[in-house]
């Protein structure tokens, strides 16, 4: 389903990917962990071309584009295979709930009006915010706001759902609300790339956990493979840092 | 005191500086309205520093900027006809004053609302040009979208302030021979021989007139911020 292949990228000096290569099959939940700066987020800017990586291979759903070089239309034709959830929600200011989640369908997917605008409020029925239809993110607490923008990414039916650190802006409390969303999300078999540091979360809906760090993915496998029985020093510091034994979960 | 000012001449005044009204209304107008559509093309070459240009622009931009409008309308005044006689052999130096002074505050209207219609757009964070992108936007349908709206509402301070300003600034047109409301106010200085009156008039024309113009933009920013709410960054 989607394939990266040999993914480099530096900010100036900097080198924050290295050399990465990631396979994900149709379906899985993939969830991304790692210290602050292993290039977690980078990696996922670049399949969305948010970032243009320096080197890299990206086959997604069939169609093999290269990183770097990208035409304005193979960069489009990779948006419109994928949707994007920010760490800080992303919601255009300027567009209600609706509008938010209907402007993808109409402007981008050429969806009909009366079609889109039906899509978008199942999609918004579906993450529980029947109710804040009108409202402009403005008006909306953190949780929902992250819903809508879950809700805009889902009505687009994309191949992929990249996610950001989706929880990383909202309190302990959000965070519940917002992680149930998302695993309700996982269960429509949708695939995902999900960078997090819900520990719990990864283990609960992850199929395959990739742990990432200075620009390299240091070990991965399954959730099972990693929480419980990883290879790496590296992954079990880091690890047992985040849950120390007594806290197990 | 009664020699030097008197309520009734100065009620007397107020009809006569009306009729000169839409000279000044004329030049707020055009000085706006292409400023606005020129203006755009000047912040859309700064944003995207297309070369060459974008060159050219930031030194128009610092000329305009940086010099007196006194000294705009001068140049223009006087230099465009020479121009134009040099140039395409044109003799325009019978065209209407008026020409030449709105020109002159059309080219400084440029500059100024080419720079904030630049801060704007400069305004609204990269986070929401990268959201347009990530549902499938093209770039152009995310700045109509998107970037457009809210850097409406971000200019939307800086522009009345302009506006005022400009209204004000037309005052000098007075110099080049316009009979704009100051000019008219001299005129009827000059005539009755009693300078201050007139005077008076004008600076409560101008004063209710700017707060009119700042209330009613007042009335459209409030507007924006019920309907989405205050912009956090």
């Amino acid at each position: 389903m989607l394939e990266l292949e040999h993914v480099k990228k530096s900010f100036g000096k900097l080198e924050v990917l290295k050399d990465v290569s990631l396979s994900v099959n149709k379906g899985d939940v993939v969830v991304i962990l790692g210290p602050s700066g292993s290039g977690k987020t980078t990696l996922l800017r670049c399949i969305n071309f948010l970032e243009r990586a320096d080197e890299g291979k990206m086959t997604l759903a069939d169609q093999s584009v290269n990183l770097h070089s990208a035409t304005r239309s193979e960069v489009h034709a990779a948006r419109i295979k994928t949707a994007f959830v920010f760490q800080n929600y992303g919601l255009f200011r300027n567009k209600t709930a609706l509008g938010n989640v209907l402007l993808g369908l109409v402007s981008a997917r050429k969806i009909p009006k009366a079609k889109a605008i039906k899509q978008a409020k199942d999609t918004l029925d579906w993450v529980q915010l029947q109710d804040k239809y009108d409202c402009y993110p403005s008006q909306l607490s953190g949780g929902q706001q992250q819903r809508v923008s879950i809700a805009r990414a889902v009505a687009l039916n994309p191949d992929v759902i990249l996610f950001d650190e989706p929880t990383s802006a909202l309190d302990p409390e959000l965070v519940c609300e917002t992680l149930e969303v998302i695993k309700q999300v996982a269960d429509t078999g949708i695939t995902m790339v999900v960078v997090t540091h819900e520990l719990q979360f990864a283990k609960d809906v992850a199929d395959h956990v990739v742990f990432m760090e200075d620009g390299y993915v240091v070990e991965e496998g399954t959730a099972n493979e990693i929480f419980s029985n990883p290879k790496e020093e590296r992954t079990k510091k880091f690890l047992s840092r985040i849950l120390p034994p007594e806290y197990s979960i | 005191m009664g020699e030097f000012f008197s309520l009734e001449r100065t009620i007397d005044a107020f009809p006569k500086l009306l009729q000169s009204l839409n000279v000044t209304f004329e030049i707020v107008i055009v000085a706006t309205c292409l400023g606005l559509i020129f203006g755009f093309g000047l912040a859309m070459i700064r944003l995207f520093r297309l070369p060459v240009l974008y060159q050219i622009a930031s030194v128009y931009i610092s000329f305009m900027r940086g010099t007196p409008i006194i000294i705009q309308l001068y140049v223009v005044y006087y230099g465009l006809p020479m121009l134009s006689m040099n140039l395409f052999g044109l003799n325009i130096n019978s065209w209407d004053k008026l020409f030449f002074i709105i020109t002159a505050f059309v080219l400084n209207e440029i500059a100024f609302i080419g720079e904030i219609i630049r801060g704007a757009i400069l305004a609204v964070p990269v986070s929401q040009t990268e959201a347009g992108y990530s549902v499938g936007l093209t770039g152009l349908q995310t700045f109509v979208h998107i970037i457009l709206p809210q850097a409406v509402r971000a200019g939307l301070p800086n522009f009345t302030v302009d506006l005022v300003s400009l209204f004000q600034g037309t005052s000098l047109a007075f110099l080049l021979g316009a009979v704009d409301i100051i000019g008219r106010a001299r005129m009827i200085g000059t005539n009755t021989a009693h300078i201050f009156d007139p005077y008076v008039a004008a600076a409560v024309i101008f004063i209710i007139i700017s707060v009119l113009l700042e209330f009613a933009f007042g009335k459209i920013q409030k507007k924006g911020d019920v309907v989405y709410g205050r912009i956090h960054s």
